[in-house]
């Protein structure tokens, strides 16, 4: 019996990394299962953003008559009303992944009873959070795809296929941020009774003073500058350039370094959160009530 | 009646023990009308729009989508809580009480509804009065009387739509789904944003909900754009006759099924 | 004896609402230590600390004082070599995915705990077979009975096959047929056969009397006694039980003038009222007992008994198994 207890060969470094990497493959897994047996609410996904999308559209339509605007294209090199909106519409739907899908994680384990039975496993609480990062990011990524495809033909627009790789990079900078802000509210989830209310305003907060339907030139002095700590503001001002040709306001190189320290900065203040809250949570006993 | 009171106050109860919720509800609203607002500065290059204002009435577009804001949130109140307030209770493990007592559920249905319109109204009170305060909107309430009566009529409507959402709650418990879709329908096709005469589809589809017309009228009246105060007002006014009826049968419809399948607190 | 042991807990304390007016003390310096292979019931009422306790051990509360380890690693430093051994077992709550089968359950509980790929589907096929749940691997667990949930939650914690198991209320809420199949589990193929270290809370009496080969007893977060069944029995000054079965209503003051009558337990069960005392001599205390009784309530049954864990326990702490 004793050799049974001694460590086992799990927590060797590699052993234990492959571990965690399992673990958060099961947990992605495990999500798409129970997501697929909702089926009415899985195929509502798929709907949802084009609800979302339309009516900036449609308020576009009604306000220039048409599709194209020449005061954009002074402001940013692009015309198209629609194309500018579109793109910026398609990645922000990311900050859905961070604020609810990953901020939401913990918060269904608690409504499922299953919390504390995960939280007893031999694995650190961010692997959980890490899995539904990356379910949440394969999720949105097939929205995403599904959406482009579907607008893209419907409006005829025209995508620079060169820039896709480069696009492809500055998304996957501004996501890493984007887990920060997701591990945070998934820590504040886990103290905070009405979490949600935090987790939309500040995905509100976000969405206003992210260019995502106007460029940064638009924005009031003061919101201009909060939108400079966030690595949404960076990801679609990339994604639009490398997809579209709008005109940088910041230079690349600026662009690629801002969007890593932002993506450093927020991920260790995300770790931060959530350990504090953790910790919090346990000491107050407040895991499994909601 | 006194089941329609205690059910406000109950639900008024629960409601002051999520103080943040409140103030949330009060602010959303107008913070999801400031990305349209730098929209129109970043297409237009200034606040009014001549084509804006050849489908509106009015060129304005700031106003007119900060009422529709304002507005929606009868309709956001209406069908989202309502479609959840029976899923609430099963949570909370009472629906099956509160079905069994000896009132008809019709009066706990009144009494949320009464509820939720009365918490509306009070956020837009308070919206009304930051958009004119703070953001110095410009109304006119001179014509008080039609404009409650315009807003009187869309609650009457809304929450026929209300009935009918609480109702599917019972039927599929994963309800949120099927609430949302609801709430596209009336948010992509009603002038909440937009005047629908931007598309020939929103246009047809505007005729069939209530809150096309309400948001008209209570535009015309708080923006003085010209409407015709008869049409919309009896256009409204049938509406609801119908829809009240209408969600009140597929209310009952499908308490007595789930009744007689026995799947009322299931989750 | 320490190097023998599989959970050794020192001096823990866990406060809740710390300095404010309604603090709770739920573990209040409590201190045991359990071998190797042993069965250790922890028994006392609901809101004793025992689940609070259960929760400190398995590390998914932080103490506030003193110290624990299992399986020789410390619960405050080393907390996920803690949960490599341990399996957490919680009675009369969901600890499984609904909407999940048991196989689809099993697979991810057994991943997140670290069991090889090669192994799980073995892993998998034994538990469901020993649990008699192999023709429902395909169903979705909400379709399955309380009972069936409860033996599906215990082959999750089997998964990783873990040395020490913390079984909280394993019977809370099931019927009799699959209480007694969990409770001969617990004793039969988990703790003799497989030789795991068990720790086991319960209010049930019987249960903690039938399963454990020692019992801590546990009330107002501290532990009052710790010994095997028999001797905490032994330990009773009196030597039999009087019980008496009746309906009506009865306060312990009735009786507080019996002298030769001690540790007086008035509970209630399926409409009955069970008075129940400690004395060396029945027979004498009896007519007066059936005299005090009479005027209040209607005596359907008399008996005489050896004094069980529940006389053990008020004796010692004043208060009933049932109270809380």
């Amino acid at each position: 019996m004793r050799e049974e207890r001694q460590p086992s060969r799990l927590w060797r470094v590699k052993d234990r990394v492959f571990h965690y990497l399992r673990a958060i493959n099961a947990e992605n897994i495990k999500e798409w299962r129970i997501e697929l047996k909702y089926k009415p609410d899985f195929i509502r996904q798929f709907f949802e953003p084009f609800v979302y999308l339309f009516p900036y559209f449609l308020y576009g339509f009604a306000l220039l008559g048409g599709r194209y605007s020449e005061h954009l294209r002074s402001l940013t090199g692009i015309s198209d009303m629609i194309a500018y909106t579109f793109i910026g519409y398609l990645f922000i739907g990311f900050l859905n992944t961070a604020c609810w899908a990953m901020g939401f994680s913990l918060r269904k384990e608690q409504w499922f009873g299953t919390l504390e039975t995960i939280f007893v496993a031999p694995v650190p609480r961010w692997v959980y959070v890490a899995g539904m990062a990356l379910h949440s990011t394969c999720h949105q990524g097939l929205i995403m795809l599904i959406q482009a495809v579907v607008i893209t033909t419907f409006f005829a627009i025209v995508l620079q296929t060169s820039g896709l790789f480069l696009s492809l990079v500055v998304v996957l900078l501004m996501l890493l941020g984007l887990y920060g802000l997701g591990i945070i509210v998934a820590g504040l989830t886990i103290a905070l009774k009405q979490w949600w209310v935090v987790s939309e305003a500040l995905a509100t907060l976000i969405v206003v003073v992210t260019p995502i339907a106007y460029p940064l030139a638009v924005l009031p002095f003061v919101l201009r500058k909060v939108s400079m700590f966030l690595p949404t503001t960076y990801g679609i001002i990339g994604v639009r350039h490398f997809l579209l040709g709008e005109e940088l306001v910041v230079g690349l190189p600026t662009i690629i370094l801002r969007l890593s320290i932002i993506l450093v900065v927020w991920l260790t203040f995300g770790m931060l959160v959530f350990l504090i809250m953790d910790r919090f949570g346990r000491k107050r006993g407040s895991l499994s009530i909601y | 009646m006194w089941v329609i009171v205690e059910e406000v106050r109950k639900s008024f109860a629960i409601l002051f023990a999520y103080p943040v919720e409140v103030v949330f509800w009060i602010f959303s609203p107008l913070l999801w009308v400031i990305p349209l607002v730098f929209q129109g500065k970043a297409l237009i290059g200034a606040f009014s729009s001549t084509p804006f204002g050849a489908l509106a009435g009015t060129d304005e577009f700031i106003p007119y989508v900060l009422i529709g804001a304002i507005i929606s949130t009868y309709m956001f109140s209406a069908v989202w809580s309502m479609g959840n307030s029976f899923r609430d209770e099963t949570y909370y493990g009472t629906l099956e009480h509160i079905l069994s007592a000896p009132v008809r559920p019709v009066y706990i249905l009144v009494g949320k509804g009464v509820y939720n319109s009365v918490l509306s109204t009070l956020f837009v009170i308070v919206q009304l009065l930051i958009c004119v305060f703070i953001f110095g909107l410009e109304i006119t309430l001179a014509k008080i009387f039609p404009i409650f009566l315009f807003l009187l009529l869309l609650i009457v409507g809304l929450y026929g739509i209300g009935f009918m959402a609480a109702a599917v709650t019972l039927l599929i418990k994963e309800s949120h789904g099927i609430i949302h879709l609801f709430e596209y329908v009336l948010f992509l096709f009603s002038p909440i944003r937009y005047p629908v005469e931007v598309n020939p589809i929103t246009k047809t589809i505007s005729v069939f909900i209530p809150l096309t017309y309400a948001l008209i009228a209570l535009r015309g009246l708080l923006l003085n754009i010209d409407f015709n105060f008869w049409k919309n007002s009896v256009i409204l006014l049938g509406i609801d006759c119908a829809i009240i009826p209408l969600g009140l049968f597929i209310f009952y419809k499908i308490e007595k099924r789930t009744k007689t399948r026995g799947t009322l607190a299931d989750y | 004896m320490l190097e023998n042991s599989d959970i050794v807990v020192e001096a823990l304390c866990k406060v809740f609402k710390k300095g404010k007016p309604d603090e709770v003390r739920a573990v209040d310096g409590v201190g045991f230590s359990i071998r190797k292979g042993e069965l250790f019931g922890l028994l006392g009422p609901n809101g004793a600390g025992k689940t609070t306790l259960i929760k400190c051990i398995s590390t998914l509360l932080i103490p506030d004082g003193g110290s624990a380890s299992v399986g020789g690693f410390d619960i405050k430093r080393e907390p996920l070599r803690v949960r490599q051994h341990i399996g957490v077992l919680t009675g009369g709550e969901r600890s499984l995915y609904w909407k999940l089968t048991p196989v689809e359950n099993l697979r991810y509980f057994a991943t997140l705990y670290g069991v090889p790929r090669k192994v799980i589907k073995d892993r998998i096929d034994y538990l469901l077979d020993l649990m008699g749940l192999t023709d429902k691997a395909s169903v979705r667990v909400e379709k399955l009975s309380s009972g069936m949930k409860q033996k599906l939650s215990l082959a999750r914690v089997l998964a990783h096959d873990p040395p020490i198991l913390l079984v909280d209320e394993p019977t809370l809420g099931l019927d009799p047929y699959f209480a007694r199949f969990i409770r001969d589990f617990i004793k039969n193929e988990l703790n003799k056969k497989l030789h795991k270290t068990i720790l086991l809370t319960t209010h049930y009496m019987d249960e903690a009397d039938e399963l454990c080969d020692r019992i801590a007893f546990m009330n107002r977060g501290k532990i009052e006694a710790l010994d095997t069944p028999d001797r905490l029995k032994q330990s009773m000054p009196q030597k039999q039980t009087l019980e008496i079965k009746c309906q009506g209503t009865l306060e312990k003051e009735t009786f507080s003038d019996v002298r030769e009558a001690a540790s007086i337990n008035i509970s209630h069960e399926d409409g009955f009222v069970y008075l129940r005392m400690n004395t060396d001599n029945p027979e004498v205390i009896l007519s007066s007992i059936i005299e005090l009784i009479r005027e209040k309530a209607q005596i359907f049954s008399v008996r005489v008994t050896v004094p069980t864990l529940e006389d053990v326990f008020v004796h010692l702490t004043g208060a009933s198994l049932k109270d809380g």
